[in-house]
C-alpha cells in the first residue's frame, strides 16, 4: 500500500490528504491530522478525490485530427506539428492565444504564460474562471494591493464575528463552512449577506437580505453604520472619514445593519469572506472594494487572526492569477505595463514581451485562429456557455492539453494527454495564499505525460526548456517575487505548504468613491429579477463528472430536468399558478425563453434564480448580464 | 492461553510474520501522521501512538475493492471472481478496531455470505494492542469494545514494561505465535494479574461524560425523536460522508464496473448514506432527499433496538473517530446526547 | 460461501418491443445446467449486467411455471437501459439472482385474486398472473385491471387481448387518454373498481404501478373493505447488491431486496423511513 501526501484538487480551501494506491492503481483517500488546513477532515469531494483519475475517460495518446477523425501519433510528431502550425498562424499575422486553468498547477500555468508571451508573442492569455472572479479581485485590490491579507481557514474557527457574502458556502467551500460552524458553536456571531436563506444563513445571528448583484447596498449600509457609530478603528489606515461618510450619505441603515456593524467593529478577531457576485462587473468591483474597506476601517486587515478571504471556486484560481495567465498581468500578478516587472520577466525569459494588451477569455475564444487550452473545458466554465463551444468549433487550430476526455477535448485538432492531479508534480496556491505540492500516487495512463513537461517541450520549440518541475518552480520564484524562496521552503518542510506573505500593510488604501447602488432594475412590466447563480458548476467539471460517487446528484438534476430549470419562491409560484416542472415564460429587454420551474422555500418573492449550469437555457433573457428584470408568466 | 515476549524480541517476531505474509501496522509518515499501512521492515511499526484516523477496515474492505473480472471475447464474455487470498497480519490494532472488524465479518457472514469479504477476513490475523491509557476522545466502555478485549481478536498484546503479554484468542492467533514460537514463553500468573489490573485502571480513566446510548436507543427505536430536532442537527452537518468512511462498523457500498475496451473489473466502491444521491432511484424519486432524513437513517442504523437485535451490538465501537473527522459538529456522542436531552445547542 | 457478485452469463433468446420505450427480453443461460437449476418465485428480481455499463435490478416478468421463457420487461430510462435496448438476439448479459421474497403463491390458493396494475407496474404482476393461470384450478375468481397513459403505452398488448378472451378471467383495460382507433375504456385504473364486483373478505389484491396510482388504489381498496394484509404491493428502491449488504434499499431495518420487494400494506405502514 502506497500512501502519498498531496493537496486537494477541487476547491480553493486547499485541504491535504493521502492518496492510497496498490499495485500502481489508485484505491482511495486517507485523512491527515497534521495538515494545517484539513486537520483530518475532508468534504465529500475530497474523500472521492481519487475517483476521477481512476474511473474517468482518460486521454492516453497524443492525437491529431486528420481526415475528420482523431488519429494516434507519437509525441514528437504531435509537438512538432503543434509548434509548426502555431508558427504558421503567427507568420500569417493571425491572432493566437492560450487559456491556462484554475485546475492546472502553477508550473503549468506559468509555462502556458511563457509560451504565450515569449513563444507566441501575444498577451492573449487568460483562464476560463477569470470572468467570474475578476471584478471581485479587482475590487479587493483597490483597497489591499495585489492580494488581500488572508485569514487562515483554521483561524476562522476562533473568530468572534464572521461576515460572509455568499452563494452557498456549505456547498462551495465546505472546509470554510466547517470553521464557521465551530466558531458559531463557541458563540461567534455569523452575519450572512445574500439573496437566499442558505444553510449558513439559517445558522447566522443575522441574515442581511440582499438583492442579487446588489450586495453592495448592504455592505455600504454597514460602512455607514460603522462611521455613524464612530466605531471605525482610528489607529489603522489613514482614511478621509468625513469624505467617506459623505459619500455614503444616501445609504439607509436598519436596526439589523447597525447591530451587525457594532459586532464587527467591536470584535477582536473577525473574518471577512466574500464570494463573486452575479452583478455587472463594475458594480461588483465597487462592492468588493466596499467590503474590503469595511474590513480595513475596523482594523481587521492588520490584526493577527483576522482577515479577508475571497471565496474562489477552484483549487488554483489564486495560482493562475499569480502566474500571470491574465491578459493584463505578468507573473507575480503585476500589471502588464509596469516597467520594472516587464524588465524582470524579460530578463528571465530572454525575450522582449509583447506590449499590446491581450483579449480576455470570452473574447479570446471568439477571436483567435489558434488556441491552446490547458486542462479546462471553457464552455462549462465561462459565462457565455455553449456560445464558447460554437466559437471554439470555428477555431482553425485548437490544441488541448488535458487528462480527461472533455467536450473541448473532443473537438481538438491536437490533443495532448497529460497527467491528472493524482499523477503529477507541481504546486497549487489556495485562497489563503498557501502554496502546496501535489504528488503523484501513480503513473499517468498510456503515453500521457505531466502537464509541465508537455508545456516545457512546447516552450522548448519556441524558446528554452526545463528539466524538472522544481526548475520551473525556482524560475517562478524569480519571475513572481512573492514566490521567491518557495521552492526551498517546500523542499525543507513540505507538509502544509508555504504561506505567501505578500500583503503590504502600507499598501492599504481606503478612498471614497461615488457610491452608486445598482439602480433598481425592476419595473411594473418586469417586476421580477432573474439572477444567474455564479456558484461553480461542479457537475460539469471532470473531477466530479467522472467520479461515480460525486456525479450522481448532478446527473439526476440534469436527467429530471433535461431542459434545465429556474428556481422560484413558493409565494410567487402559487401566485403565478406555477407548480414544479411547469414551464414559465420569462421576458426581459433582451429577449424571452420558456423554461421549467423548480419551486423553493428559501427564495424571497420577486426573485428567480437560474443555476449556473443551466444558464444557456436563459441566455436570450439574460443577454450578457448576470441579473436582469423579467416578466414571468405561465407558459 | 497467555504467552509473554520480551519487547526486544518483537522485531524478530515481526520479521517472521513478514516472511509468512503481508503485515499491516501503524507507521509514521514523514508528515507526522500515523497511518495503517503495509510494512517492509519491523522498524516501521510504531508502538506509542494515537489511533490512526483512517481505520484498518481498509484491509478487509478497501475503498475500491475489485471483486469480479469480466472479459469480452467476440460475442462471448468470461467472468471470474477475483480472490484476494493473501495471508495478512494486522498488527497493533486497537481494541475498538478489532471489534470493528469482527462486526464487519458478522455482517458479511449473514446470508447470503459474501465470499470476497470472508476470504480476506479469513486470511487476516488480528493482533491487537490493548489500551492501558485510553485515548482522549474514545468511549469504548460504552460499546463494550475496549479498552481491553476478551474476544474479537486473534491475539491481544498488553504492554507490561519490558515485555508484552500475548493472549491468544483463536487458532489464527496460535499460528501467528507459532511463526516464532521460540521467542515466547508461557506467561506467569503475576503477568496475567498485572494485565488485569491495567484493565481496571484503564476503565477507571473514563469519566461519566461519555456516550450513553440507552435512552437515545429507546427514542430512536420508537420514532420519538422530533423531526424538528433532526432538522436542526441537519444544519450542522456538511454531508462529507467522513463519518461513514472512518467508522470501523460502516460498510455501505456501491457496485460499479471499471474498465474499457472489453475488459472490466467489477468493484465494490465505498459509499455513504449521508450523500443525497444514496437513495436516488432511476425514476428520479428520492425518499431521502432531505438531509434530516438521511441523518435520521444513519442513527437508526447505528443505534436502534431493531438493529441491535439483529446484529447483537450497537453499530459503534466507541473509537471516537467521527468526532475528529466530522466536518460539521454532528458526531456520535453529540447526536446521542442531543437525543437524550431532546435539544441541540440550547 | 458464494461469490455473490459473480454473474452467470445468459444470452438474449428473444427481444420484443412492447411500447416505443419498453422491451421484453427473454433470457437463456449459456450454461444449460444453470438454467435447469434456476428456480424462482413470482415477484422476485434479477440483477442484470450490461457489460461495460454496469448492473441494475429488474423484476422477473415471467412465471416459474414456464422456465424456458425467463423474461424481464425493461423501460429505457438511462445509460444502462439504453445500452440494453441496443442489444439483440444472441447478445450476452450477466444475471445474478433470483433475489427478494417474491409473492406467496400458496397463500393465494382458494382465494379470489384481484390484480391492479398501471403502466410499467404490470411486468412484476405478470409473473404471478401466468403462474395463476397455469394452475387455474387452485384459485378462485381472477380479475385483472390494467391501465396506461395511452394505448401505445400498454404493455403485453397481445396477452391482454388473450386474457380478455378467456372465460376464466375477468379483464378490464383502460387508458388515461385515448388515441385514434381506441374503442376501450378511458379513465384511471382505480376508476375500474366500480365496474367489478368482489368480496373483500376472500380476495387478495395485488397493486403495482406509479406511486400515485398505488396510493389511490390502496385508499379505494381499504374503503371497499379490504384488510391491510390483503393488499399486496411491491416497493421500488435504489438497489445495488441485491443481497441486503450495500444498504441502499434499507428502510428501517428492513431491506427491500431481502424482506421485499413484496410487502402487504400492513407491513408497508410499519416500515420506519
Amino acid at each position: 500500500m502506497v500512501t502519498v501526501p498531496t493537496a486537494c484538487p477541487f476547491c480553493s480551501c486547499g485541504c491535504g490528504f493521502y492518496l492510497l494506491a496498490r499495485e500502481g492503481q489508485l484505491v482511495g483517500v486517507a485523512p491527515s491530522e497534521t495538515h494545517p488546513v484539513s486537520e483530518g477532515r475532508l468534504c465529500a469531494r475530497g474523500w472521492s478525490a481519487h475517483e476521477a483519475a481512476l474511473w474517468g475517460d482518460r486521454l492516453r495518446q497524443p492525437l491529431l485530427r486528420r481526415n475528420g477523425k482523431q488519429e494516434s501519433v507519437s509525441w514528437d510528431e504531435a509537438l512538432d506539428h503543434v509548434a509548426g502550425r502555431l508558427k504558421e498562424l503567427m507568420n500569417a499575422g493571425k491572432p493566437v492565444g492560450v487559456l491556462g486553468s484554475s485546475r492546472a498547477t502553477n508550473e503549468e500555468n506559468y509555462l502556458a504564460g511563457r509560451l504565450a508571451r515569449a513563444g507566441l508573442q501575444t498577451n492573449n492569455v487568460d483562464f476560463s474562471y477569470h470572468p467570474i472572479c475578476r471584478p471581485l479581485l479587482a475590487g479587493l485590490e483597490e483597497v489591499c494591493g495585489k492580494h488581500a491579507p488572508s485569514i487562515r481557514l483554521n483561524d476562522i474557527a476562533s473568530s468572534q464575528v464572521i461576515l460572509l457574502t455568499e452563494g452557498n458556502l456549505a456547498e462551495t467551500h465546505p472546509r470554510a463552512a466547517s470553521s464557521i460552524l465551530r466558531a458559531v458553536e463557541k458563540g461567534a456571531h455569523l452575519i450572512t449577506v445574500g439573496y437566499r436563506k442558505t444553510q449558513m444563513a439559517r445558522l447566522a445571528s443575522l441574515h442581511l437580505q440582499a438583492t442579487p448583484g446588489n450586495e453592495g447596498e448592504v455592505i455600504n449600509g454597514l460602512l455607514a453604520a460603522i462611521l455613524d457609530l464612530r466605531l471605525q478603528d482610528r489607529t489603522s489606515v489613514p482614511i478621509g472619514y468625513d469624505a467617506l461618510r459623505r459619500d455614503l450619505e444616501t445609504v439607509k441603515g436598519t436596526e439589523e445593519v447597525r447591530q451587525a456593524a457594532e459586532w464587527i467593529a467591536r470584535a477582536e478577531r473577525a473574518a471577512f469572506l466574500i464570494a463573486p457576485s452575479c452583478g455587472p462587473g463594475d458594480q461588483s468591483r465597487k462592492d468588493a472594494a466596499a467590503f474590503a474597506k469595511l474590513a480595513a476601517i475596523t482594523g481587521h486587515l492588520d490584526k493577527p487572526a483576522s482577515g479577508l478571504l475571497p471565496l474562489l471556486a477552484r483549487s488554483n484560481v489564486r495560482g493562475a492569477c499569480d502566474m500571470g495567465v491574465v491578459p493584463d498581468r505578468l507573473p507575480g500578478y503585476d500589471p502588464l505595463d509596469d516597467a520594472r516587472s516587464r524588465q524582470r520577466v524579460q530578463d528571465i525569459w530572454g525575450k522582449k514581451l509583447p506590449s499590446a494588451p491581450g483579449l480576455r477569455a470570452e473574447s479570446l475564444l471568439q477571436s483567435v485562429s489558434g488556441l491552446i487550452v490547458v486542462a479546462d473545458d471553457p464552455p462549462s466554465v465561462v459565462p457565455i456557455g455553449q456560445r464558447a463551444m460554437a466559437a471554439m468549433e470555428r477555431i482553425e487550430f485548437l490544441v488541448v492539453l488535458d487528462a480527461f476526455l472533455t467536450p473541448t477535448a473532443r473537438i481538438a485538432h491536437a490533443l495532448l494527454p497529460i497527467a491528472s492531479l493524482a499523477e503529477t508534480e507541481g504546486t497549487v496556491t489556495n485562497m489563503e495564499g498557501r502554496v502546496q505540492r501535489l504528488r503523484a500516487a501513480t503513473n499517468p495512463p498510456g503515453e500521457a505525460r505531466t502537464g509541465w513537461q508537455v508545456l516545457a517541450e512546447l516552450c522548448g520549440r519556441f524558446t528554452s526548456s526545463y528539466s524538472s518541475a522544481s526548475d520551473v518552480l525556482r524560475e517562478i520564484g524569480q519571475a513572481a517575487p512573492g514566490y521567491a524562496g518557495v521552492e526551498q521552503r517546500l523542499s525543507e518542510d513540505g507538509w502544509g505548504g508555504a504561506l505567501l506573505k505578500d500583503f503590504d500593510r502600507a499598501k492599504l488604501v481606503v478612498q471614497p468613491t461615488r457610491t452608486t447602488g445598482l439602480a433598481a432594475l425592476t419595473s411594473v412590466e418586469r417586476p421580477y429579477l432573474l439572477a444567474r447563480d455564479v456558484a461553480f458548476d461542479w457537475g460539469h467539471d471532470p473531477l466530479v463528472s467522472f467520479s461515480p460517487t460525486l456525479r450522481r446528484d448532478y446527473q439526476s438534476e440534469r436527467k429530471l430536468f433535461p431542459n434545465g430549470f429556474v428556481e422560484i419562491g413558493k409565494g410567487d409560484a402559487d401566485a403565478l399558478k406555477l407548480s414544479g416542472g411547469r414551464q414559465a415564460r420569462l421576458t426581459s429587454v433582451h429577449g424571452e425563453a420558456m423554461v421549467p420551474v423548480l419551486v423553493r422555500t428559501d427564495l424571497k418573492p420577486g426573485l428567480l434564480v437560474v443555476p449556473y449550469t443551466f444558464r444557456d437555457r436563459v441566455s436570450n433573457v439574460l443577454g450578457t448580464e448576470g441579473v436582469t428584470a423579467v416578466k414571468v408568466e405561465r407558459a | 492461553m497467555a504467552f509473554s515476549i520480551e519487547k526486544k524480541a518483537v522485531t524478530k517476531w515481526l520479521e517472521k510474520l513478514l516472511e509468512a505474509g503481508e503485515v499491516v501496522a501503524p507507521v509514521r509518515t514523514p508528515c507526522g501522521d500515523v497511518l495503517f499501512s503495509t510494512i517492509r521492515s519491523a522498524e516501521e511499526v510504531v508502538w506509542d501512538f494515537p489511533n490512526p484516523l483512517h481505520p484498518p477496515k481498509e484491509f478487509v474492505l478497501p475503498q475500491t475493492d475489485p471483486i469480479v473480472k469480466i472479459r469480452r471475447n467476440g460475442q462471448h464474455h468470461e467472468v471470474e471472481a477475483i480472490h484476494d487470498g493473501t495471508r495478512r497480519f494486522l498488527f497493533n490494532a486497537r481494541s475498538c478496531d478489532a471489534k470493528g472488524i469482527a462486526f464487519l465479518t458478522r455482517m458479511h457472514e449473514m446470508e447470503p455470505a459474501d465470499a470476497s469479504y470472508l476470504r480476506r477476513s479469513g486470511n487476516l490475523t488480528v493482533i491487537s494492542l490493548a489500551c492501558a491509557t485510553p485515548c482522549p476522545l474514545g468511549f469504548c466502555v460504552c460499546t463494550d469494545s475496549g479498552p481491553f478485549l476478551s474476544d474479537s481478536c486473534d491475539a491481544q498484546l498488553t504492554d507490561l514494561g519490558e515485555s508484552y503479554l500475548v493472549e491468544v484468542g483463536s487458532a489464527k492467533g496460535e499460528a501467528a505465535v507459532a511463526e516464532a514460537q521460540s521467542l515466547f514463553r508461557k506467561a506467569t500468573e503475576d503477568e496475567v494479574s498485572r494485565r488485569k489490573n491495567l484493565e481496571v485502571a484503564a476503565r477507571n480513566h473514563f469519566g461519566e461524560e461519555t456516550c450513553h446510548f440507552a435512552s437515545a436507543m429507546r427514542r430512536i427505536s420508537t420514532g420519538r425523536v422530533p423531526d424538528a430536532l433532526w432538522e436542526k442537527m441537519g444544519d450542522w452537518c456538511l454531508e462529507c460522508g467522513g463519518c461513514n468512511l472512518v467508522c470501523p462498523t460502516c460498510y455501505c457500498f456501491g457496485v460499479k464496473d471499471l474498465g474499457r475496451d472489453g475488459t472490466w473489473i467489477r468493484c465494490r466502491l465505498r459509499d455513504s448514506c449521508q450523500y443525497a444521491a444514496f437513495t436516488l432511484e432511476a425514476s428520479g424519486h428520492n425518499p431521502r432527499a432531505l438531509r434530516k432524513d438521511r441523518m435520521k437513517r444513519r442513527f437508526f442504523h447505528k443505534v436502534s433496538a431493531q438493529y441491535y437485535t439483529r446484529d447483537g451490538t450497537v453499530g459503534c465501537v466507541g473509537c471516537g473517530r467521527c468526532i475528529k473527522v466530522c466536518l460539521g459538529t454532528t458526531h456520535m456522542p453529540a447526536v446521542v446526547a442531543a437525543i437524550r436531552k431532546g435539544k441541540w445547542h440550547e | 460461501m458464494n461469490d455473490v457478485f459473480l454473474p452467470d452469463i445468459a444470452w438474449l433468446a428473444d427481444v420484443c418491443d412492447e411500447t416505443p420505450d419498453t422491451r421484453t427480453f427473454r433470457l437463456r443461460f449459456r450454461d444449460s445446467k444453470k438454467g435447469e437449476d434456476f428456480h424462482f418465485h413470482p415477484g422476485q428480481f434479477l440483477e442484470l449486467s450490461v457489460f461495460g455499463y454496469g448492473e441494475a435490478p429488474f423484476c422477473i416478468a415471467s412465471s416459474p411455471t414456464r422456465p424456458e421463457a425467463l423474461e424481464t420487461t425493461v423501460r429505457r430510462t438511462g445509460q444502462l437501459t439504453n445500452a440494453l435496448h441496443k442489444l439483440g438476439e444472441g447478445d450476452e448479459v450477466g444475471v445474478r439472482g433470483p433475489f427478494g421474497n417474491g409473492f406467496n403463491v400458496e397463500a393465494a390458493y382458494g382465494k379470489d385474486l384481484l390484480f391492479v396494475a398501471g403502466g410499467i407496474g404490470l411486468p412484476p404482476l405478470r409473473s404471478l398472473i401466468w403462474n395463476v393461470l397455469d394452475e387455474r384450478a387452485r384459485f378462485g375468481n381472477v380479475t385483472i385491471l390494467y391501465g396506461a397513459r395511452t394505448p401505445t403505452d400498454l404493455v403485453y398488448k397481445q396477452e391482454l387481448s388473450e386474457w380478455g378472451k378467456r372465460s376464466d378471467v375477468e379483464t378490464h383495460v383502460t387508458v388515461d387518454a385515448a388515441q385514434a382507433g381506441w374503442t376501450g375504456k378511458v379513465g384511471v385504473v382505480p376508476s375500474l373498481f366500480k365496474k367489478i364486483s368482489f368480496h373483500p373478505e376472500s380476495t387478495l389484491a395485488y397493486v403495482c404501478g406509479p406511486p400515485i396510482m398505488i396510493r389511490i388504489a390502496i385508499q379505494d381498496l381499504l374503503a371497499l373493505g379490504f384488510k391491510e394484509e390483503a393488499i399486496i404491493s411491491t416497493l421500488e428502491r435504489m438497489m445495488q447488491c441485491g443481497i441486503g449488504k450495500c444498504n441502499h434499499c434499507a428502510i428501517g431495518h428492513r431491506y427491500v431486496c431481502r424482506d421485499g420487494p413484496v410487502f402487504n400494506y400492513g407491513q408497508i405502514r410499519e416500515l420506519v423511513e
